[in-house]
């Protein structure tokens, strides 16, 4: 008797389990994907990202009840899967980024020749983003993400808020920096 | 409510330039059908491991299985929960320091009272001595062989020096010594003794 009641213990904790998750696969999939795109700049490698960060969160989900902000714990873990993928990849060609941005970002009336500049001039953002110091990239990117505070962000890269506005600060002044010099070259 | 980081942008050209750049890429949209392939891809990973337990069950017997699922820890009985392991942990520090403090204090000996030393009085209020050595009273003073030069009677003139004399004179025995005016004598008592007396006595 105990043997039955404690199996369906352990079914009725296991459907719990799976429940909770598909809740933050529909609620939060959008969310890695994008933190994941902006680095890697490649769908499938994002999606791939996104799989990845849920399959981790499966394997501990013992660990869900424990976490406070599920949200920001999520980040985490697709941020250290897409900068392990990043470290592991091979440099991508630029033109591959162009075509990309391209074909992913927003119209918005644009001609087709605007739309290529439009690119253009991102594919070049993004090119001095890349050289920045990794400390300093890492903030900047997460930083144009609406829903993170600088608090969350401390927490996503594990660092004191006050870390946060320095890297940030100094990102800036370099990026500002580098993009009067590609402007200066060409 | 709008995330502290965006004052974090200044409104300079450049700035905006890479800033607007960087939100345009936040901003995409996630593919369409996202979540199902996610979903779809738990699914696979979740039978794939149960695959793998049924597998190892069969490979080892059906009473595996079973023998792992009695043997399985009860969830509810698990410190799963951080308050749990807090108050464990509080608890086994507190065990351990109780007992540590109940063995020390029984195997502590009782230390004897250290003797006090008391700072000697002056007798007669003179100076203390205070700063002094305490010598121990094993010893009445100073031990000085009996002079061996035999004071003649001399002639005692005014001029002779009445501290010279009174050097000569062996020092009292039995009683100890007192603050230290013995050697010291007025040269007119001494000047007055010396033409009296070969030898002054010392002064107590």
């Amino acid at each position: 008797m105990e043997i039955a009641d404690k199996a369906e213990f352990d079914e009725a904790c296991q459907y719990a389990e799976e429940a909770a998750l598909a809740g933050l696969v529909s609620q939060y999939s959008g969310t890695l994907y994008r933190v994941a795109y902006s680095v890697l700049r490649n769908s499938a490698d994002a999606e791939d990202a996104v799989q990845e960060t849920f399959l981790r969160v499966l394997r501990h989900r013992e660990t869900l009840g424990e976490v406070r902000d599920q949200r920001v714990w999520l980040i985490r873990i697709v941020w250290n899967v897409v900068l392990d993928r990043k470290r592991r990849a091979k440099t991508r060609p630029e033109t591959d980024d162009v075509a990309e941005l391209a074909r992913v970002l927003p119209a918005g009336g644009l001609s087709a020749e605007e739309r290529a500049a439009a690119a253009q001039h991102h594919a070049l953002v993004l090119g001095c983003v890349e050289q920045l110091p990794a400390k300093e990239r890492q903030v900047l990117l997460l930083s144009a993400f609406e829903e993170l505070n600088s608090v969350e962000i401390a927490a996503v890269l594990d660092i004191t808020e006050s870390s946060v506005r320095s890297r940030l600060f100094r990102a800036r002044n370099l990026m500002a920096g580098l993009l009067n010099h590609s402007r200066s070259l060409r | 409510m709008k995330p502290v980081v965006q004052n974090l942008f200044d409104a300079s050209p450049d700035s905006s330039s890479f800033e607007e750049t960087l939100r345009l890429l936040a901003r995409l949209p996630a593919p369409e059908g996202i979540e199902e392939r996610v979903q779809a891809g738990l699914r696979e990973a979740s039978l794939r491991a149960g695959s793998h337990t049924a597998s190892g069950e069969a490979a080892s017997g059906s009473a595996v299985s079973s023998k792992a699922r009695i043997l399985q820890w009860p969830r509810v009985g698990r410190l799963e929960s951080a308050w749990a392991r807090t108050a464990a942990a509080a608890a086994i520090v507190f065990v351990v320091a109780g007992g540590g403090w109940c063995i020390s204090s029984r195997i502590q000996p009782v230390q004897p009272q250290a003797a006090v030393a008391l700072p000697r009085v002056a007798a007669h209020g003179g100076f203390s001595s205070a700063g002094a050595m305490r010598t121990p009273q094993t010893l009445n003073g100073p031990v000085a062989a009996p002079a061996a030069v035999v004071v003649a009677p001399q002639k005692v003139t005014p001029a002779a020096n009445p501290a010279t004399l009174i050097r000569r004179t062996p020092l009292h025995r039995g009683k100890p010594a007192s603050t230290g005016s013995t050697a010291s004598a007025k040269p007119d008592a001494g000047a007055k003794s010396a033409a009296e007396q070969p030898v002054a006595p010392v002064a107590k």
